[in-house]
């Protein structure tokens, strides 16, 4: 047994650390082949990590696309891609935006009704797919794109002065919501603050695991994923436990937003951070939809977005870090399928010669079968 | 390490068989000569000629061809378009690759016609295609793995006729086969391979099925056991006027009427397609009926949906492990919970119980005999004969009162295939009620308590297992004949039946 | 046991993760406050979509240019990342103004929140915001222009010159500033010719999604437009007006450009016969007055407006056709002396 784990350790970490490596060798390349110091920029990017206030932004931003990455890892498992994280989040954060600026509530009431809000919000519009995809067959790729399109035109018009905007200079905002539901943060003192909701995160990151890993229906759902069939065969409903999937997916999506919202800038505006649910995908492929390794991934995604800009300052582009995240996404998926099957060849061939040297459990069988 | 000293010589205008239990390592053989896989030491030599196969193309162009068990046709197409497709550069894919199929059809009476869409074909007939595919391709030694797993033993001689038509052109064949008494009719060498080694070989006139069993397993099997009947008249599973449509309205299943009781086993007979698979969705309940009712007990069950069947004692070995019975990524443990998760030891209340589902596979393990180093290795690493040894195991630790047994020893060896049966019966003694489907006739008529064929979706015929034969069962799996089968004593068919090298004795025993 | 170790594995990292934040105690600018102050001047920070827009921000870059040709000093420009946060925003003009430049200028209102807290920070540096009025402080100048009046002449144009008695406009984005564009446009059409229609569209909701930066968009729309007999086109939308006078060169109607005189646009030399005229917004002479009073000791502070008046937004004259064009000349400049009179009052929305 004790081998056995060794080797799970082994493949778990073998692809993503071959995909960063392959990925930085890329990069440097890339500078080569632009006339570039392959070096220094990772060597500025490391030091970057190393100050205390660029820290607190990588962990800030850290919790979103961890929260986002969630959302499209529970949807992973179940073999659902669920690409509209990116509009239910922004949805989510808007109603939660409106909600938190209409009422004014003491904050032990408010707080929850505006995380509420998101979930329901992000619930219901990946909902919608979901239930598009059980009655009618439609593909959630499909349909979970075109629902980030009207979402985009769902925050338009909510953006209306007529309807729920406020206009501050030029941009357009939904008012600042009421203080009972902000959320303090963690006062790192000249560092800056990291958001309240970091915890909400980690939170959500254990959650997952429970939920999948001991519980039945984390079992069911897990199982499905692995194979319909079989699945279907033991008793799943295949229809009910996809909607059911894509319905937590959204409600984890609309959180996802919340952090920066209830922590810092308290109104949904022009400035508010898009992208999120798409970066999510990446993060939740890198970090294998494990909620320890999506954690890291999350952290790296954050560390190259904050520490890429000092680069500027340096002669460099900082696009360097979008090429870096793109071919990690590359080589993470070349790397995972090769580890995979790796694996799954070494073990057969481990099963066979430990059968072969007589290793067996059942060795010791009374009821001779056969007398083998 | 699955294979080692490895040592199989064909020669050229032979049919040679090569048998070994499942997990034995044939499969690995056959990958490493077809290229698939390559082999870490020794060697292969072609006409004298050492050789390197790198991929199947390697193979081809040296004149290997594979006939896989499962067919690689493509069902929309026509003969002629799955025979050039991916060799439309030998004879292009017009007027001139017509001419040599037809050619090669003739020349081994294979009897192919190219413009027939494969859709419309029978197993046979798609044999046929697959076999010609190759032959197509210039091969000069064919491969064929489980050739008659899907055949009925009217369409197992006419292969035979085949195979022996194409050793008289010159061409070589290695047959791999669990049923010996076919390999023993039509082999001209017999390699055995025994825990991913060749232990011998064997003359065809010169062994009897019951030699190349022992050598198969290595060691003397066990003697068969009479078969007394348990059944009782406490119905358990009642089946009644089912039918189900598919989306058109044609009917995959129309009034199918039966009643198991406790401590019988019903076997269905038939040629694959006929509405088994249907029969058993409408059973476990991944097909709901359009009409017609199920009743397990007392009590109606034709609405509930799969888990509350499982849970109220509906066992399911499927038809397709794979597909349908594990979990190939997921470790034993995981696979012991697939389909119980709602049970106990798996579950408490909504929670998940690995220490106990982890406690419980080890005593499967052991009870049934499932060779695998440990509970944490993926289902995926077990040979297929240890695979369903955990799923009947998993099946049955639940006390199920009705047992689905779809095919529950396809591509089992003869020694996990006496265990199986064993539980079986073992099980049907407690009054456990079996619905037991499978290719394999000796099996249905060895086990079974009562026998049905299913003929397009309908039960067209009953027999009496103690009297009926291989051959009686196979012309009324095909249509021909309904109603009640009645085994007619006649000289000549005694003595095909002791000729028949697949007596249930031999191949149960 | 392998559950144990897991969670192990997760309690070591989050708390390596705690120390690292404890033991690194040093913030980036402080320690960039090492490197040398030097002779450093003008610095600014890029909106969506970055220097090379042919419009706005390259605006912005041209007087960073002149600034940095007149005054000798050292000037930087840095760019924006997707999807960032007014938390980076702040970091990079922290960062700028920690490093001696002076004054810095975020480009566009989405510094609004970000110059407001850094300005706080370093009351010592000149803070710019352009096209933001929302921020007040000392050190602070709010860089604004009235684009509706530029706009309402182009609409004098527009109206003066349509056969078809239809015009249109494109705007990039649907947002409150490009609002104005088109307010003012529609004002300036009616005004002149009460019959004359105005086919309004936006390319996309949101910045993102490249409305002020596709030209292929741009091109559609306008092509649309055109279609339903437009024969004037004015396009507020970046990089994507290329692609609309593009169409509108291919079509052979006229097309009136945004904020450069984009009649001298290298990159458009082909398609300038088609280019009626340009509502200017003269981002560059805004940015380099702050530089520039900056540099004389007498920083600008609060609203600093460009209008008619100051000659900050304006119609280009740089088609002769369009410059030649008296009765044309006489209406726009009519309707110029109105609006800096305060007779007409153009709307901003």
């Amino acid at each position: 047994m004790k081998k056995f784990d060794k080797e799970r350790v082994l493949l778990a970490v073998a692809g993503p650390v071959i995909a960063l490596a392959v990925a930085f060798v890329l990069s440097a390349i890339v500078l080569i082949a632009s006339g570039k110091n392959p070096v220094e920029p990772f060597a500025v990017m490391f030091e970057q990590a190393g100050f205390s206030d660029i820290q607190v932004l990588i962990i800030n931003q850290a919790s979103m696309y961890y929260i986002a990455a969630l959302a499209v890892a529970i949807g992973f498992r179940m073999n659902l891609f669920n690409i509209g994280v990116d509009g239910q989040y922004q949805l989510g954060a808007m109603l939660a935006a409106i909600v938190g600026a209409h009422m004014n509530l003491p904050a032990v009431i408010q707080i929850p009704l505006l995380l509420l809000t998101a979930i329901f919000t992000g619930a219901f519009w990946a909902g919608i797919a979901g239930v598009l995809k059980v009655t009618r067959g439609v593909s959630e790729v499909v349909a979970t794109i075109m629902l980030n399109a009207i979402a985009t035109s769902v925050i338009g018009y909510l953006w209306l002065p007529t309807v729920f905007g406020v206009k501050v200079g030029n941009n357009n905002t939904t008012g600042e919501m009421h203080s009972s539901g902000w959320i303090p943060g963690i006062d790192m003192g000249p560092a800056g603050e990291i958001y309240g909701l970091v915890v909400l995160a980690v939170l959500l990151g254990i959650g997952y695991w429970v939920v999948l890993n001991r519980t039945r229906f984390g079992f069911d759902l897990r199982a499905s994923g692995a194979s319909e069939t079989a699945a279907a065969a033991s008793g799943v409903d295949p229809k009910r436990m996809t909607l059911t999937a894509m319905l937590i997916s959204g409600a984890i999506a609309g959180l996802a937003g919340l952090p920066i919202l209830l922590g810092d800038t308290h109104t949904y505006s022009l400035n508010f951070p898009t992208g999120i649910g798409f970066l999510g995908i990446g993060i939740a492929l890198l970090g294998r939809n494990s909620p320890v390794g999506i954690a890291f991934a999350a952290l790296l995604w954050a560390w190259l977005d904050k520490a890429s800009p000092e680069l500027d300052f340096h002669g460099y582009d900082k696009e360097i870090a979008v090429i870096m995240q793109g071919l990690i996404v590359l080589s993470v998926v070349v790397s995972y399928e090769a580890v995979r099957e790796w694996g799954l060849r070494r073990q057969q061939r481990r099963v066979g010669a430990e059968l072969a040297a007589g290793h067996v459990l059942g060795a010791h069988n009374t009821k001779e079968v056969a007398g083998r | 390490m699955a294979n080692h000293d490895i040592h199989l010589t064909v020669r050229k205008g032979t049919v040679h068989a090569l048998v070994g239990e499942n997990g034995a390592g044939k499969s690995t053989l056959m990958k490493i000569l077809y290229g698939m896989q390559k082999p870490d030491e020794g060697t292969i030599t072609i006409d004298g000629e050492q050789v390197s196969l790198h991929s199947p193309a390697d193979a081809i162009t040296r004149g290997i061809g594979m006939v896989h068990q499962h067919f690689m046709l493509a069902d929309n197409l026509t003969v002629l378009e799955n025979v050039v497709l991916g060799s439309e550069k030998l004879y292009g894919i017009g007027a001139k690759a017509r001419r040599k199929i037809t050619e090669i059809s003739d020349r081994y009476g294979l009897g192919v016609r190219p413009d027939v869409l494969v859709e419309e074909l029978g197993v046979a007939a798609r044999q046929r295609v697959e076999i010609l595919k190759v032959l197509y391709r210039g091969a000069t030694t064919l491969i064929l793995d489980e050739p008659t797993a899907v055949l009925v033993p009217q369409e197992v001689d006419a292969l035979f006729a085949n195979l022996r038509e194409l050793k008289s052109e010159g061409l070589s064949v290695i047959f791999i086969s669990h049923k010996l008494g076919e390999v023993l009719s039509v082999a001209d060498e017999i390699t055995v391979i025994r825990r991913g080694t060749t232990v011998g070989t064997a003359v065809p006139s010169e062994t009897t099925p019951r030699q190349l069993a022992e050598m198969m397993v290595g060691s003397e099997l066990p003697t068969p056991e009479t078969a007394e009947s348990t059944v009782t008249d406490r119905p358990v599973i009642t089946v009644d006027k089912l039918r189900l449509q598919a989306p058109g309205g044609k009917a995959l299943l129309d009034d199918i009427t039966f009643t198991i009781h406790a401590g019988e086993v019903l076997g269905i007979a038939g040629v694959e397609g006929n509405g088994q698979t249907e029969l058993v969705d409408a059973l476990i309940g991944l097909r709901h009926a359009d009409s017609g009712t199920i009743t397990l007990a007392e009590e109606e069950i034709t609405g509930w949906h799969t888990r509350k069947r499982r849970e109220q004692g509906v066992g399911y070995i499927p038809e397709d492990r794979h597909r349908h019975g594990l979990l190939l990524e997921a470790p034993l443990w995981e696979n012991r919970i697939l389909g119980h998760v709602t049970e106990k030891p798996n579950a408490k209340g909504v929670w998940l119980d690995p220490k106990a589902a982890q406690e419980d596979t080890r005593r499967i393990v052991e009870a049934y005999d499932v060779r695998t180093p440990g509970i944490d290795v993926t289902a995926a690493s077990l040979s297929g004969g240890n695979q369903q040894k955990l799923i009947v195991g998993r099946e049955m630790s639940h006390k199920p009162r009705f047992l689905i047994a779809a095919h529950p020893t396809r591509g089992v060896d003869v020694g996990a295939q006496a265990a199986i049966w064993d539980h079986i019966r073992e099980a049907r003694r407690e009054g456990l009620a079996v619905l037991l489907i499978s290719a394999d006739l000796d099996e249905l008529i060895g086990l079974s308590d009562t026998l049905r064929v299913i003929y397009n979706g309908r039960l067209v015929a009953d027999a009496d297992p103690a009297t009926i034969t291989p051959e009686e069962l196979g012309s009324a799996m095909t249509g021909a004949a309904t109603g009640h089968l009645e085994h007619e004593e006649t000289p000549e068919n005694s003595a095909d039946v002791s000729k028949s090298p697949e007596s249930p004795e031999d191949e149960a025993r | 046991m392998r559950r144990v170790s897991r969670i192990a594995v997760a309690g070591a990292a989050t708390a390596s993760l705690a120390l690292a934040l404890s033991a690194c105690g040093g913030t980036s600018t402080q320690s960039s406050s090492a490197e040398s102050k030097g002779d450093k001047g003008l610095a600014i920070a890029y909106d969506v979509g970055g220097k090379g827009d042919q419009s706005f921000n390259d605006a912005a870059y041209a007087g960073l240019e002149q600034a940095k040709k007149e005054f000798k000093y050292e000037t930087a420009d840095i760019e924006p990342t997707e999807g960032e946060t007014d938390a980076d925003k702040a970091q990079r003009l922290a960062s700028l103004a920690k490093q001696g430049y002076n004054p810095v200028i975020g480009v566009g209102y989405a510094y609004a929140p970000a110059v407001k807290e850094v300005a706080e920070k370093y009351p010592d540096t000149t803070f710019g915001i352009v096209d933001d009025a929302q921020v007040q402080a000392d050190n602070v100048a709010d860089l604004v222009f009235n684009e509706e009046q530029a706009s309402y002449l182009a609409g004098v144009a527009a109206a003066k010159s349509t056969k078809t008695n239809v015009v249109g406009f494109v705007g990039g984005v649907d947002i409150p500033l490009i609002h104005k564009f088109q307010a003012g446009f529609e004002q300036g059409v009616k005004a002149t010719n009460p019959k004359v229609k105005v086919l309004s569209q936006y390319l996309t909701q949101t910045a993102e999604e490249g409305g002020f930066a596709s030209p292929d968009k741009g091109k559609t729309a306008a092509e649309g437009q055109i279609e339903k007999k437009a024969d004037v086109v004015y396009a507020a939308a970046g990089l994507s007006g290329q692609g609309v006078i593009e169409a509108a060169a291919a079509n052979k109607v006229w097309a009136i450009g945004v904020d450069s005189d984009q009649y001298k646009q290298e990159a458009l030399a082909k398609y300038k016969d088609s280019i009626l005229t340009s509502a200017t917004k003269d981002v560059a002479k805004a940015v380099y007055s702050l530089a520039k009073s900056v540099e004389e000791g007498k920083p600008e502070t609060g609203i600093v407006r460009g209008d008619l008046k100051t000659g900050e937004v304006g119609l280009a004259n740089s088609n002769p056709k369009f410059a030649d064009n008296a009765e044309l000349q006489e209406a726009i400049a009519t309707a110029k002396e109105k609006i800096i009179s305060g007779e007409i009052k153009v709307k901003s929305s």
